[in-house]
């Protein structure tokens, strides 16, 4: 009880729609490709990947290699293998039928044309062979044979199967209430306990329900007898309503029988449920698998500053993260996906200190912050300001006895500085290098740099820090 | 002590005055800022009309005024004269070491003209660029003269 109230608490909304949206995509998947082979291939793939998953949790680190393996071939060959068909469910649908229409695909083949002229040429003895596809693509299978697209009527497929037309021995497709080809050549089945009393055409019948979920109808030459080859078997006929019940049943007419249309829903219902259970495990399994700790390090961002204001004197740039989440999740974790910011809209001018708790940091879905360190940080917050400043020489040094500075003229006699307001309050000179006196007689000018402005202070200097100093020395006055 | 006593000299401001401003020459004066007072002359209106730093007074004239003076010294003045006092009204002379005020001396003057002077002494520690604000009562800069003491 325990387990199951650990594993259920923390599920968030998110957690939520990220398991339905995906139970639903795969029950999509199911209702899409159902009744195809790539179905078939799919159900298998994710059997691989889930006994690779136990091969890992058991520590078989050869088997869960070689699984691993098959798995991905397997999904790459089942692209290039299954392109056709993968094409056909895909096209043949809108995009209302591929997101959310759940009704079984059903076509508009004429049912009725189809089982009155099949009696009708069995009743004449002409040999037929009626191909109504089912989900599976038949261009892999079925070769030669002659476009046609025609509206079937009795007259026609009778015309078709007339014992003098050139192409009476193909068979015929009927595909999307059209005769899509006819003589078509089918694989022939190669099963040794055929029955010997059937031809040629009975055996191609079969040799494509047992490659495809085709259902083809065969009228014997010789007995004109019916019968209907499908999922590998061949099924004798019995009457018209057999046929008729046999070919809707192919066609997908759900409403022809109350019971299939029952056992559809139920289908359906079952598929829902495995689609939500899957997925369910599968989240369970990334989320709440073995949890692992990781420590990171993230910048501090501060955003959305008051106009002009700039944040200075940070006390720490980084935050140390201490994240937990399944080892999956954390093994995949990009560091840049988790962020720390600070919000400084209520911050005030000055000195202030952020506490940075869970709603400062962004983290990915599935992990969890365990702690932060350091828990606050203080940053202060000014606006940088110009100030024009007046330059003075910075003199060292002695004149020679006998004489004095009369006059300084600096060039230009003031320098624009930026910085932060606070900082630069108090500055009201900026001064050049230290200059020494001990070797000027006369009067001259120099050309000086300006004296670093002091570290960590914040000030920058806009302007060129090149001065030039003209000065004036003269005699000093003999005392009395 | 030695301040009071100066300005006691001075007392007679009119007449330093008129001496200092016939014997000092226009030109060195760049050496200073320019003012930030009222025009010369303008009536009603205080007016500095010399300023600088020397190495004291005598004969009621500024004793080698410059804008470096040796530490050897051992004190410096800043002179002023005003050739506009429209009534009697105090100025300040405000000394910085190093953008830090380290002295303030207020002075009294009385129409029509008055020179008067404030001094410091120098102490090793001293060497560096120094400035001086001379401000009106209002505490509006009038001129800031600017100098270095060294070896």
């Amino acid at each position: 009880m325990n387990v199951f109230s650990t594993m259920v608490t923390g599920i968030q909304w998110r957690d939520v729609v990220d398991i339905t949206l995906n139970s639903y995509i795969l029950f999509r998947l199911y209702v899409l490709f159902r009744r195809t082979n790539v179905f078939r291939v799919l159900i298998g793939i994710a059997l691989l990947w889930f006994f690779q998953r136990i091969a890992v949790t058991l520590g078989l680190v050869l088997t869960s290699w070689a699984i691993q393996g098959i798995t991905a071939a397997t999904a790459l060959i089942i692209i290039i293998v299954f392109r056709n068909e993968i094409r056909t469910v895909l096209q043949t649908k809108n995009l209302k039928t591929i997101l959310w229409d759940i009704t079984p695909p059903s076509r508009s083949e004429p049912v009725d044309v189809i089982v009155e002229s099949v009696y009708e040429l069995s009743h004449k003895k002409h040999g037929a062979l009626i191909v109504i596809p089912g989900m599976d693509d038949l261009e892999e299978v079925v070769l030669g044979g002659i476009n046609w697209q025609g509206v079937p009527s009795k007259e026609m497929l009778s015309s078709i199967f007339w014992p003098d037309n050139p192409v009476h021995d193909g068979a015929v497709i009927i595909r999307d209430g059209h005769v899509a080809r006819v003589g078509a050549v089918l694989p022939l089945s190669r099963r040794k306990d055929f029955p010997v009393h059937l031809g040629t055409r009975h055996r191609a019948a079969l040799g494509l329900a047992e490659a495809t979920d085709a259902l083809v109808l065969v009228v014997s030459e010789e007995s004109g007898k019916v019968m209907a080859a499908r999922k590998s078997r061949l099924i004798p006929v019995q009457d018209n309503l057999q046929l008729s019940r046999l070919l809707h049943e192919q066609l997908g007419d759900s409403d022809q029988s109350s019971g299939s249309g029952r056992k559809e829903k139920v289908r359906l219902a079952a598929a829902a449920f495995f689609a939500v259970l899957f997925v369910v495990s599968i989240w369970f399994s990334f989320t709440r698998g073995r949890y692992t700790l990781i420590t990171i390090d993230r910048p501090i961002e501060f955003v959305n500053p008051a106009k002009k204001v700039e944040v200075y004197d940070v006390s720490a740039n980084t935050v140390r993260l201490s994240l937990s989440g399944s080892a999956t999740i954390i093994k995949s974790l990009d560091p840049d996906t988790v962020r720390v910011r600070i919000d400084l809209g209520k911050a005030k001018l000055g000195r202030n200190t952020f506490h940075i708790l869970k709603d400062n940091i962004t983290l990915p879905p599935g992990i969890s912050l365990k702690r932060v360190s350091p828990t606050s940080v203080e940053a202060t917050l000014d606006v940088p300001v110009q100030k024009v400043l007046p330059v003075q020489v910075d003199w060292i040094g002695k004149l020679p006895p006998g004489l004095r500075l009369m006059a300084v003229r600096v060039e230009p006699a003031r320098v624009t500085v930026v910085g932060r307001r606070t900082n630069i309050a108090h500055l009201a000179t900026i001064y050049t290098q230290k200059v020494s006196l001990n070797r000027l007689r006369t009067s001259g000018s120099l050309t000086l740099k300006l004296a670093p402005l002091p570290r960590g202070s914040e000030i920058y200097l806009k302007t060129k820090d090149q001065i030039t100093v003209h000065f004036v020395i003269k005699q000093k006055e003999p005392q009395a | 002590m030695q301040m009071k006593k100066l300005s006691s000299g001075l007392l007679a401001g009119c007449v330093l005055f008129a001496a200092a401003a016939v014997s000092l020459p226009g030109a060195l004066l760049f050496a200073q800022e320019k003012p930030v007072a009222a025009t010369p002359g303008q009536p009603g209106k205080l007016s500095l009309e010399y300023a600088v730093m020397c190495e004291g007074v005598k004969d009621f004239k500024p004793l080698n005024p410059g804008v470096v003076f040796s530490i050897t010294v051992g004190k410096i003045s800043c002179f002023t004269a005003f050739d506009a006092v429209p009534s009697k009204v105090f100025i300040g002379h405000k000394w910085y070491f190093r953008d830090r005020l380290v002295a303030q001396m207020s002075r009294v003057l009385k129409p029509p003209r008055w020179a008067t002077v404030s001094s410091i002494q120098l102490r090793a520690s001293d060497r560096g660029p120094w400035r001086v604000e001379i401000v009106d009562s209002t505490g509006k800069i009038l001129r800031v003269l600017r100098f270095s003491i060294t070896d």
